[in-house]
């Protein structure tokens, strides 16, 4: 992790050239503009599915999915409630302790995101059977205040490259118990995102400066900015949860509408063009190493 | 399971004497790390970051010699049946203290006074040859950062099956297989690291310590032309930079 340390006066011009009406960001880049990342994914042979995420700056993020049958409690009656536990999230950040504020904030809103998009009747693979997913996040290192961008990319990555096992005994276990079997060849395997209309959320962190909303803030934007929203975006729409957080130390002053309605409109802009480019590393299966 | 067949092939395929696909980078984080190294041993895969020489956080520093900590991550997804292991697990403990007394020993810790080498060793994949593969790592590491090293410690590790010696065990030898890991010093016979959790008879000692060093050779040869590899385009680059200046 980095501290950033700016002067009064580089504070003041930073937060000058980030407020103008046509806003200059250090790097020259848009306001719409990500840093430059690195991604491969399903290099673990041991996992459904995985991802790795490197921006520009270093901050570096490891996911992996991981899939166990376990079998159903039959008699319980809320099976809503029961499919949502077929998701577990672990979160591990690099430095902090796992039962911290940030690290079970974070789990959390990516849970809380996870389970309405993950197509829970697919993990369903009989009456008494269903898989349970494990995605475990790993941040090797990272920059920012709130490092939900780049988990949720990550995220993302990994279960778009997910595969399950093809079931090949019988679906229907209502009347006589059997475990179920699978067939051997990967080939067959089923992505979990195959050929669903649902797409894994993604969830962005933008900045905002006066009337200006800065997407991917680097440590420098973030320490100046005034308040931070956090976008999910999934199927082409912006959808709950959206909150704000605080990205600088220094006094956030309030959020008011129209901020909120430009942070929608940019991540409902974006949107489409970051699923397309990381769906293109996903389906490229060339790669197979990390490094 | 027939680990080793009478045509003399073991489960994934190798003769006795052959290591797995040992594959290496130096120099992976550039921007986090001081030094960063990435590895795999067959399916074992493993990331190792390390920080330093810097001023210790806390108040104890040594003022005779550097210190050294070693930090071992399990990801909870590397195993085959995912098991999430507390950073104070007792075997994760044992680990990082071996490695730790090990580099102690080859670091030439005297020219480090009052500073402390952080070493963060991320597993991501185990196949076998877990402490092998993370010294390794740590080497490679060490050289990255450009830490003064007495030389280099390339571990692998063997196991006996019946009368016929196996080099490189991967998971399924390592569980039905009485076997050691050893760390070599460079291209010497000396051992800086012995370790066997299994019994091993004594009189196939002298000869699985033979064939353990020789695979040790091996891979010190594959981390030495990594390195080289690095240093070479790494003096392009500077060359480029420094002609582009004039």
């Amino acid at each position: 992790m980095f501290k950033i340390t700016l002067s009064p006066a580089e504070r003041s011009y930073l937060h000058e050239s980030l407020s103008c009406l046509s806003p200059i960001r250090p790097d020259a880049r848009l306001n719409k503009q990500f840093r430059p990342l690195e991604a491969t994914c399903s290099f673990l042979p041991g996992s459904n599915g995985s991802a790795r995420i490197r921006m520009a700056d270093g901050a570096e993020c490891l996911a992996s999915v991981k899939a166990k049958v376990v079998s159903l409690q039959l008699n319980n009656a809320n099976s809503a409630q029961h499919l949502k536990n077929l998701i577990e999230v672990d979160l591990d950040i690099n430095g902090i302790r796992d039962d911290s504020n940030l690290s079970s904030t974070i789990a959390s809103s990516l849970k809380g995101s996870l389970v309405k998009h993950i197509p829970l009747e697919k993990l369903r693979l009989t009456h008494r059977y269903a898989f349970k997913l494990f995605i475990d996040i790993v941040v090797l290192s990272h920059s920012s205040v709130y490092p939900l961008t780049l988990l949720s990319l990550a995220t993302y990555m990994a279960l778009k490259s997910t595969k399950l096992p093809l079931l090949t005994s019988t679906v229907n276990d209502r009347d006589i118990e059997e475990q179920p079997m699978f067939s051997d060849d990967w080939e067959s395997s089923l992505a979990l995102f195959g050929d669903s209309s649902l797409s894994p959320p993604l969830l962005f962190v933008v900045a905002v400066v006066k009337d200006n909303i800065f997407i991917d803030p680097s440590p420098e934007e973030e320490s100046v900015s005034e308040n931070g929203i956090c976008l999910t975006y999934a199927n082409g729409k912006i959808i709950s949860p959206l909150q704000t957080i605080s990205l600088s130390p220094k006094d956030n002053t309030g959020i008011n509408s129209a901020q909120i309605l430009k942070a929608h409109a940019l991540v409902k802009e974006i949107g489409p063009l970051v699923v397309k480019s990381l769906d293109e590393i996903v389906s490229d299966d060339s790669i197979k190493t990390i490094f | 399971m027939e680990l080793y067949s009478p045509e003399g092939l073991r489960v994934d395929g190798r003769r006795w004497n052959e290591l797995r696909r040992f594959y290496c980078r130096i120099n992976t984080h550039p921007i986090v790390a001081d030094g960063s190294a990435y590895v795999e041993a067959g399916n074992t895969k493993i990331v190792c970051l390390l920080n330093g020489p810097h001023e210790p956080t806390r108040s104890q520093m040594n003022t005779q010699k550097g210190s050294l900590d070693i930090k071992l991550h399990v990801s909870p997804f590397s195993t085959t049946e995912r098991r999430k292991v507390t950073r104070n697990d007792r075997r994760i403990q044992e680990l990082s203290t071996i490695l730790k007394n090990t580099f102690e020993q080859v670091v030439i810790l005297k020219n480090y006074p009052r500073t402390i080498i952080e070493v963060n060793v991320r597993v991501l994949a185990q196949d076998g040859g877990l402490l092998a593969a993370c010294c390794n790592a740590i080497t490679l590491a060490l050289v990255d950062a450009g830490i003064a090293l007495y030389d280099y410690i390339s571990a692998v590790s063997a196991g006996v099956f019946d009368n016929q010696i196996l080099l490189d065990l991967n998971r399924l030898e390592e569980q039905d297989l009485s076997s050691v890991t050893i760390g070599v010093v460079g291209k010497t016979k000396k051992l800086s690291l012995v370790l066997s959790e299994t019994r091993l008879p004594q009189d196939r000692l002298a000869k699985v310590f033979e064939v353990a060093v020789n695979g040790c050779h091996q891979l010190k040869d594959q981390m030495d032309a990594q390195v080289a590899k690095k240093g070479r385009e790494k003096a392009i680059t500077e060359e480029l930079k420094t002609n582009w200046v004039q």
